[in-house]
């Protein structure tokens, strides 16, 4: 048996075990991506980094346990790091919650990112309508596609269109996606735009919102791909 | 088939690879041992000075290393064969490695018996008849340098002395020694010059007495950690099983470095036997040269060396008669940056892809789940001098931490691009002012970027800085592999971090998030800031990416990656800030942030620029001043470059 502190709580693991076995066993959790027990533990996402009392951030799936070793999960240094690698894996995700074939289902990178507050996923990744229909479809002028997510989508769930109380999302390929959706089921721009105004008048990107909507409904109109 | 120095001298002596004699290598240099025959004695000694002076007393030493082909000395060695031929001179045209100096490349080296051996510089074949004539009429007035004086030859006081010049005087050559004096594709010379002696020493001790020799020696890994190789190789030692693996690490890969295809190209048999007496320290049984594919003569050259050495017993089974059984195989690498990191180049030899999480470390669980040890070829090249000298004299070059010399190569804005040994602890302006002669007239240095993409830029300001692992980690770059590129005041910075981070974005392997997607988005905002749209929360992003790409990636790829950029925000910030807030570039580069103007002062109205712009900006009659247009001017720079005159100004 080897004897660990997970932020200081003393704990014994079995020896092979990794750093992960220890957190877990002290009753502590750190966010798990890649990692699949007995099939990958590969590493590769780093969202399970935690520091040693050196300083190092390692790896909890990975990392193998040593006599005395001191594991801190939580510290500032920790939270940054997996919260600029959240942005990384959703820089590079594409966002298309419309379409996500995870329909209903549960979302891992939504929950990390409304924890480390990580903006970029909207509303509709969270909004049950997925399943029955979405208020677009009805030429409903929702904000939903461009909103943040993280309210649970209380009012798009009782038929009521998102009027866009977390804010918006400046993200290009989000807003371009939007457009299209918006477009999509001939939505009113200036509707929309009335809507933002309520609660992001004073947001300093509103304009440049407006105008990759504007954008690319102008550009897929005048070719006629959508239509 | 003339008689080799390897061969028996006669019946009498009995060694071969199937049953090796124990006094093999000394045999070679003071033999025979196991009898008395002044007929072989003699025999031998004839061998030894047709090696030192060729066959007729005359020898024509032309260097054929990747760097030296490349600068033209196939066409010399044709002219050399030609010119001798057609003149019915009697002399042994041998091919040697380089010498690390590249400026004077392609060199030829003249010996003969009672000669000084003189050495011409930046030869063009056509030159070589005159050469040959001057030097056999006892003329050397003509050379580049001497390697030593007779004083019998004429002008020979005029020119200098190799050790005289600048370059060579602060080098101290330990593992270069044989670099462009012996021909890398015999084993003969190797002997001749006191080859595999470290060898023959090592495996007279036991193998515990060699690492503790190598660990008074003191020597550190030469591939740019700086880990003490006793100390792995007494890991790897002490780890149960009978099956362990030894790897030559011969897969150099940053742009800028390139001391180990020099060493392996030039000298591979040292480097060999390195691999050799690491082999019996650890008590391995099989090893691996992994060498770029990209890089055949040296992958040729390693081969043809191990080939050799099992031709006459230094390889194989009971190696010298004392029981000790070595094999290597040479495998062809596809060159991957990333194959730098050592569970990355395991996983290669593998037929795997990319790193894994350390610990467990190689040398506890290497390739195929065995201990393995990986060395760089620079490494094992200083453990074969080191036992063949001894650690006495290897300590007494470096610094307290690291002993010993170093391979750099110079390359940039600098007089004398070249690979030069420099002990450890040498302050990098005596290596890029003195040695490599600064930047060329008229250009001042600005900083240096120590290590490859891996490594960091240090201002001029911090130019007294002595190389050793540890200052330079503390002036933010690292020892890397030793490639120094100078940078001088023509270049951008912002442009510089952007090319070394363009090359780690390429040679990522893809495997963790942040090296993969962070480097992408760390290039891309390089790339907004001298396209001149970058605002300042742009270099506060690269500040925060940089630490967290660097602290939480999972090999030493990514955990370098970001270096030069880290480096060049901590010492030239004020360069980003000109191109982020001012829109400028100080140092024109960036060719987004200049604009062009035509000086009216030097043009002379031949309407080139006009002819060659593809946006129509610039409009004048021939005969009378020409004039850009900012606004219709795209930057394009043809004008800048195609101008007779250069009337065409940046600002």
């Amino acid at each position: 048996m080897v004897k660990v502190y997970v932020n200081d709580k003393p704990v014994e693991v079995g020896e092979g075990a990794h750093l992960l076995d220890a957190i877990i066993k002290a009753g502590y959790s750190v966010p798990t991506l890649c990692f699949f027990k007995e099939i990958y533990r590969e590493a590769s996402c780093r969202m399970c980094i935690v520091e040693l009392a050196n300083g190092r951030l390692v790896p909890a799936c990975a990392y193998p346990v040593s006599e005395g070793l001191k594991i801190y999960t939580d510290t500032e240094r920790v939270r940054r790091n997996r919260r600029v690698i959240l942005e990384l894996i959703l820089a590079a995700h594409r966002m298309k919650c419309q379409s996500c074939p995870r329909k209903g289902g549960y979302c891992l990178l939504l929950d990390l990112a409304k924890e480390y507050g990580v903006e970029g996923i909207p509303v509709c990744a969270e909004c049950p309508l997925h399943e029955s229909e979405c208020l677009l479809t009805k030429g409903i002028p929702c904000l939903g596609p461009i909103t943040m997510a993280g309210c649970n989508s209380p009012c798009t769930r009782e038929g009521t269109p998102c009027i866009g109380c977390r804010g918006p999302i400046t993200r290009k390929d989000v807003l371009e996606e939007a457009a299209k959706l918006y477009l999509k089921y001939n939505i009113d721009l200036d509707e929309l735009y009335s809507k933002m105004k309520l609660f992001w008048n004073n947001h300093p990107k509103l304009d440049y919102i407006y105008n990759v909507i504007k954008e690319v409904i102008k550009k897929n109109t005048k070719e006629g791909s959508l239509r | 088939m003339t008689w080799s120095l390897m061969d028996k001298c006669c019946d009498r002596c009995w060694h071969s690879p199937e049953y090796p004699c124990r006094h093999y290598i000394r045999c070679r240099l003071n033999g025979p041992l196991c009898h008395e025959d002044p007929e072989c004695r003699k025999k031998r000694e004839n061998r030894l000075r047709e090696i030192m002076y060729g066959k007729y007393g005359f020898k024509i030493k032309v260097p054929m290393a990747s760097c030296t082909i490349a600068a033209g000395a196939r066409e010399v060695y044709d002219a050399v064969i030609k010119e001798v031929k057609s003149r019915g001179i009697r002399v042994d045209v041998r091919k040697t490695g380089c010498m690390g100096m590249c400026y004077i490349d392609p060199w030829i080296e003249l010996v003969k018996e009672g000669m000084p051996a003189a050495i011409y510089a930046n030869v063009k074949p056509e030159d070589i008849p005159k050469i040959i004539k001057e030097y056999l009429e006892g003329d050397v007035s003509g050379a580049f340098a001497l390697r030593y004086r007779t004083g019998k030859a004429k002008g020979e006081d005029k020119v200098p002395l190799l050790e005289e010049l600048e370059p060579w005087k602060n080098q101290v050559r330990w593992v270069s020694r044989n670099c462009g004096i012996v021909d890398p594709e015999s084993i003969e010379e190797y002997i001749a010059l006191g080859g595999y002696r470290g060898l023959d020493r090592a495996l007279n001790m036991k193998p515990e007495e060699v690492i503790e020799e190598i660990r008074k020696s003191g020597l550190r890994g030469r591939g740019g950690a700086g880990f003490p190789t006793w100390l792995k190789w007494k890991i790897a030692r002490e780890q149960p099983g009978d099956v362990k693996y030894i790897i030559m690490n011969a897969d150099e890969g940053d742009p800028g470095a390139f001391m180990n295809r020099l060493l392996a190209e030039s000298d591979p048999h040292r480097v060999l036997e390195g691999m050799i007496i690491a082999a019996y320290a650890i008590g391995a049984s099989k090893g691996f040269i992994f060498v770029r594919a990209e890089k055949p003569l040296m992958a040729e050259r390693l081969a043809k060396a191990v080939e050799q050495a099992r031709k006459y017993g230094l390889l194989g089974e009971n190696i010298l008669g004392r029981g000790f059984s070595f094999d290597v195989e040479v495998i062809l690498s596809a060159g991957a940056f990333v194959c730098g990191e050592e569970t990355a180049l395991i996983a290669a030899i593998e037929g795997r892809t990319s790193p894994r999480q350390r610990p467990p470390y190689p040398a506890t669980r290497g390739l195929w789940g065995k201990p393995t040890i990986i060395n760089n070829v620079e490494t094992l090249a200083h453990v074969a001098t080191i036992m063949a000298e001894g650690w006495e004299k290897f300590v007494k070059y470096g610094t307290e931490k690291t002993k010993g010399t170093k391979m750099f190569c110079v390359t940039g804005s600098v007089k004398r691009t070249g690979a030069y040994e420099v002990p450890v602890g040498t302050t990098i302006e005596k290596l890029v002012m003195e040695i490599a002669g600064g930047p060329p007239e008229g250009r001042k240095v600005k900083a240096v970027q120590i290590g490859g993409p891996s490594g960091g830029c240090i201002p001029a300001s911090l130019l007294s800085t002595p190389i050793d692992y540890e200052t330079l980690q503390k002036a933010g770059a690292i020892m890397g592999s030793g490639g120094i590129v100078v940078i001088d005041d023509h270049s951008c910075m912002v442009d510089v971090a952007k090319f070394f981070t363009s090359f780690t974005v390429a040679e990522s392997c893809g495997k963790c998030f942040p090296c993969r997607i962070g480097m992408k988005i760390l290039y891309d905002t390089l790339e907004k800031i001298t396209n001149g749209e970058g605002t300042e929360e742009d270099i506060e992003i690269l500040e925060e990416l940089g630490d967290v790409i660097r602290s939480s990636s999972l090999c030493a790829l990514g955990g370098t990656a970001p270096n030069p950029v880290l480096s060049t925000l901590r010492y030239f910030k004020d360069e980003y800030l000109a191109h982020v807030r001012d829109k400028r570039c100080p140092a024109k580069v960036c060719t987004r942030l200049v604009e062009y103007w035509i000086n009216p002062e030097k043009c002379t109205g031949c309407g080139t620029c006009a002819k060659n712009c593809p946006a129509n900006a610039i409009t004048g009659e021939p005969g009378k001043k020409y004039v850009i247009d900012p606004s219709k001017c795209i930057r394009c720079g043809r004008c800048y470059i195609t101008c007779p005159v250069g009337a065409v100004e940046k600002r």
